[in-house]
Order: structure tokens, then sequence, then C-alpha cells
């Protein structure tokens, strides 16, 4: 039986559906993201977990106990939300012993665990500041403290790092992982940003309109996305339509040209439509000789993205993106000219709808 | 830019001379009582009068239970409205306009009415207040509500309500703890304007305790008004040095409340 289980839940507001036969189960000390669009439900999702929203069906176990009806201030559950959500009347130690307090726990007892989160969060010096001294970064950091301090079986993150800076939310996100992986709690983890998702999570659940499109690890959900909206929203990615030319050898044709696939074609027939996809970093131009997966190309345009070069190609009347590693001495086509890209079997992934 | 400057100040002239000049002149009549010398007898005896000291006693007494009673009312219903009826405020912003549609004299014969034995069940009067102050403290809680609702809303409305709640409520805390510890504290410039202006209506308020005969400081400025000359005036200056010392007050509370709530936003 799993730590944390979501069986059949869903919300309704009004005649809308927001969350539609959501099913998870989480392990003890996993950490799985929610990753989707605005009004994908994630957040509602979360919220239910955490007792702000009470399912329409379904039931939320937690430890083998249901708390589906539970008060939220009675579950054991952390929330971290993304305005920080900190008392502003209060001091750093006062946020953090906050919850402390409220369970009325001994005054030596709440100030050592205060100490403790100070330190867990590299801010012991900080715990007489008021939280319109500190930067959004550290109030962040001391909403995660407040939330942990009470030692909550479930910790829930919304969207934590979506008001702060690019380059804070790469190293707080860090942090944040660290802290869980260390005190092995389990975690959910609710963000529209699919790096953060697929660099910190054990899993991923992708979100569209209410519904579970995908749970894998951020590997899976990566390379192989099942859906044309896991392909479309995880990662860049080049769709296009695609007819079976051969189902047992696994032989489709777009625009007239012949590509294999390593994915299983198992109840297609010859003449079926389907969709698929073939990452950017996947395609390469054609610098030997070679057969099969080659498209004819004719180059659209080059975007410089850094560490990144992005080509544009046109291959017959679809668009595809090329990615390939910058460095100095790459040798960029021009743009107009012809070419020919090429990828492996493996790349040409079959979306399931 | 000069010229701008300049009408700047013209203007604030003319404001400050049509706010000032007549209190000014209630001022200095107020200090000739005695003839061609300014003194302040009529403070003296405004201040040596017992009745004075009574009425506004009274009138303390009522100021206090009525912020005692609005608080409880007010700040529960606003902050229950931005937490989870937020469609219902226009409605509840509504209601509490009441004292600026009906006047003073027409709540306290409606109330009087109905309150005085006009309720009955099975022809027997039910609910008889008159004679009680209960209905004098409900009409001051009507008649601040529309200072006392503004200030707590606006209040309400510069800190995130919905989020602090529901952090305070992952924390474990009940209602009375979210209340006291969260919401309280976050509000207290807000609670102070609205304390301060209820303060203010209540101890200059003269309808209410008119007619429904309590002793308070409006009345009696009234009765002292149409027997004496001078001693009314120095009651009125009085009457305005409360007022402001409230809002001084109110401010000096509410120093440094908008930067910090601008930082944390």
């Amino acid at each position: 039986m799993a730590f944390l289980e979501i069986n059949n839940v869903s919300k309704k507001f009004g005649a809308t559906e927001a969350v539609s036969d959501f099913n998870l189960q989480i392990e003890k000390g996993e950490l799985v993201s929610f990753l989707g669009p605005s009004g994908c439900g994630k957040t509602t999702t979360l919220r239910m977990v955490a007792g702000f929203e009470m399912p329409t069906d379904g039931r939320i176990v937690m430890d083998g106990k249901d708390i589906t009806d539970m008060p939220p201030n009675q579950r054991d559950v952390g929330m971290v939300f993304q305005s920080y959500a900190l008392f502003p009347n209060m001091t750093v130690a006062g946020n953090i012993g906050f919850g402390l307090k409220v369970m009325k726990k001994s005054a030596d007892e709440t100030q050592q665990r205060v100490s403790e989160m100070l330190s867990l969060i590299n801010m012991p010096e900080y715990a007489h500041r008021y939280p319109y001294q500190l930067s959004g970064g550290q109030q962040q950091r001391v909403a995660l403290a407040r939330a942990l301090a009470l030692r909550p079986d479930v910790l829930l993150l919304d969207e934590p790092l979506s008001a702060l800076d690019a380059k804070i939310r790469v190293s707080l996100r860090a942090e944040i992982r660290a802290i869980q992986q260390k005190l092995g709690i389990t975690a959910i983890y609710v963000t529209h940003d699919q790096e953060e998702a697929l660099s910190l999570s054990d899993r991923v659940v992708v979100m569209n309109v209410g519904k579970m499109e995908q749970v894998g690890t951020p590997f899976e959900i990566y390379n192989f996305p099942t859906t044309a909206f896991v392909a479309s929203f995880v990662g860049t990615l080049n769709t296009v339509k695609a007819e079976v030319v051969d189902p047992d050898r696994k032989l489709l044709r777009i625009d007239g040209v012949q590509l294999e696939t390593a994915d299983e074609l198992t109840g297609r027939k010859k003449g079926d439509k389907l969709t698929v996809a073939i990452r950017p970093e996947r395609l390469n131009f054609v610098s030997v000789e070679k057969k099969a997966n080659v498209l004819d190309c004719t180059i659209e345009n080059i975007t410089f993205l850094g560490s990144i070069v992005r080509v544009q190609v046109q291959v017959g009347s679809n668009h595809f993106h090329m990615d390939t590693f910058n460095n100095p001495f790459l040798e960029l086509p021009t743009i107009g000219a012809k070419d020919q890209v090429t990828c492996s079997k493996e790349a040409v992934l079959v979306l399931t709808n | 830019m000069k010229i701008k400057n300049i009408w700047a100040w013209i203007i604030l002239i003319i404001g400050l001379i049509y706010f000032f000049l007549p209190l000014l002149a209630t001022f200095e009549f107020s200090l000739r009582m005695i003839k061609d010398r300014y003194t302040f007898e009529a403070y003296r005896v405004a201040f040596t009068d017992a009745q004075f000291y009574l009425n506004f006693g009274y009138s303390f007494l009522w100021a206090i239970l009525t912020i005692i009673i609005s608080l409880l009312l007010v700040v529960p219903t606003a902050y229950w409205v931005h937490w989870r009826m937020r469609k219902m405020r226009p409605w509840v912003e509504f209601v509490t306009l009441m004292p600026f549609v009906v006047p003073a004299v027409v709540l306290v014969f409606g109330m009087s009415r109905l309150y005085g034995g006009g309720l009955k069940l099975f022809g027997t009067p039910i609910l008889v207040l008159t004679g009680t102050p209960i209905l004098l403290l409900a009409g001051y809680v009507i008649l601040s509500l529309p200072y006392m609702f503004r200030a707590v809303d606006t209040g309400l409305r510069a800190i995130d309500v919905r989020t602090l709640t529901e952090a305070a409520l992952s924390l474990g805390a009940g209602w009375g703890t979210i209340l006291t510890r969260v919401i309280f504290p976050n509000l207290r410039t807000a609670i102070l304007s609205g304390v301060f202006l209820t303060f203010a209506i209540v101890m200059g308020e003269f309808t209410f305790a008119s007619l429904l005969y309590w002793p308070a400081f409006g009345p009696y400025m009234e009765e002292i008004g149409a027997m004496r000359a001078y001693t009314p005036q120095a009651l009125s200056v009085v009457s305005f040095a409360l007022t402001w010392g409230s809002i001084g007050l109110m401010q000096w509370i509410g120093r440094g409340s908008v930067q910090e709530v601008a930082a944390v936003h």
C-alpha cells in the first residue's frame, strides 16, 4: 500500500470539471511533481490533498487513514505557497515557530526546532528579521522551514519558485530537493515549469484539462511521451502526421519519405494515420552516406540559444527543429541551402493519441 | 513650473482659511467670556460643571461599547467575506451604507416602534428593548458601520487573507488562533482607524441619544447651547480637539505600516 493514495478523485466547480478521475499512489519519501499548463487542475488536486478543497468524488488516503473529509488543520500536511504567505506581523523565528506554538510544544522544544530549521535553510542569523526585510528567495526558504518545522507526513509545494527570478529559482530548487531527500519527506510539487519538474522529481504527473496525461520518471516523460500533449508540453518536439506503411517492419511514411521507428505498431494496419514525434536534439545533418531515415530538407532559419543552436528546416510540407550543441568552431549551414537530416529509428516516437 | 507651484499654494491657503477660519473664530469667541479680556473662563465653567463629566462619561462608555460590538460584528464578517464569499462583498458594502441612505431620525423612530412593543407574538409584545441602552448601542453600531467596515475592508485588501488563512490552517491553527494571531495583528492599523472614527462619531452623536433619552455629550452640548453663549463654543473646540487627537493617534500608530505592506507585496 502506498503512503499517499489519491483514488478516483474528481472535483467540479459548478458545471466545470476541474479534476477528472485522478488516480495516483505516492510512496514514502517520494517527490512527485504535477506538471501542466494553467487551469489543468494541478493546484486543485494539491488543494484537495491539503484539505482546502473537498473532492466531488473519490478518496484520499494517507498512511492508511482516509483523510478526505478531514479539516486542513487536522491533516499532517505542510504547505508552501507561491506567494510565500509568511505572517507579516511575526519575525522569521515567529513564523517558523507558529505551528509548534499552535501544537502547544514547550518553549525549549520550539526554540530548538526553530534553530534546527534556520540551520537547515542556512539562515540562522535571520531569526529576528521580519518578512519585509527579506528577499523573495529568503522568504520562500523561511516558508519552507515553517512548513517543515512540524515534521509533516507530506509536504505540498504550490509553484513555490514562480515568483522568483531565474537564477534564484535554479539554486532554490536544488536546495528544496536536497532538503526533501535529507529529511526523506513525501512531497508533491506543483509547477508549470517543465525544467523544474524534470530536474527535481522522482516522478512527474503531466496534466491537461483536469486529466492525467502521463505518469513517469522525468526520463520516461521526456524520452517516451505517450500522448501528443505530453510530447508537445515537455521539451521542444517535432510532431508530424505519418502513415503506416508496414506495421511488421515498423515502417512509416512522412510526405512520401519512408521512416523507420523502434516503437511497436501492434494493432495498426497499412494506411493507418498516426502522429510521430522527434526531439530536436535527435536530428542530425547527414555526414556519412546513410540509407534509412534520411529526409531531404531546406534550411529555413538558425537561432542561437546560448549553449544550443536551433536550426529550422523544411521537410516536404513539415517544419522541423534541429538542435545542435554550440561550439566556437561550429560550421552553420546557409539559410535556403538544401541538405539532409537523419535520426535513429529509436528517435521516431509513435504517439498513442 | 513656478506658476503651477504658486497656484498650488494659493489653493492650499484658500483651503486652510476655509477650514480653520470658522474654528479660529469659535476659539476666539470662546475666550471672550469676560468682557475686554481673553480668558479660558468658558473652559473653566465647562470643566467645573458636573453634568459635563456625567454626559462625557456616558458618551465615552457608549463609544467603548459600540467599538467592542462593532469589532465583534464587522471584523469576522469582513474577514469571512474576503475569505469565502467574495461575491457577497458588494452586498455587504451596500448594507453598511444604510446610515448614509436612511436618516438617523428615521432609524431611531423605526427601531423605537419595532422594539418598543411593535413586535408581537400572539398579540403579546416581545423583544421590548426601549428603556435599555441596547437600542442606543444598536443605533450607534449602525451609524459606525460604513466607517468600521471600510477601514477593516481596506486592511483586508492589503493582506492576502486567503493564503495567510490557508498557511495558518496548514500549520494546525484553528479559527480563534487565526483571527487573534494572524488576522487581527495584521489589521492593527485598519482596525484602529475604524475604532477612532467610531469613537469620534459616537462622542458627538446627538439624534439617537436625544430621542432615546440617554445622557450623552451631544445632547448636553445642545442643551448648553440653548442656555449659554460662551461655554458651548468652548465645548465645540474641545470636541474638535478630541476628534483631531483621535486622528493624530491613528496616524501615529499607523506610521510605517504602508512601507511594511508595500515591502511584503
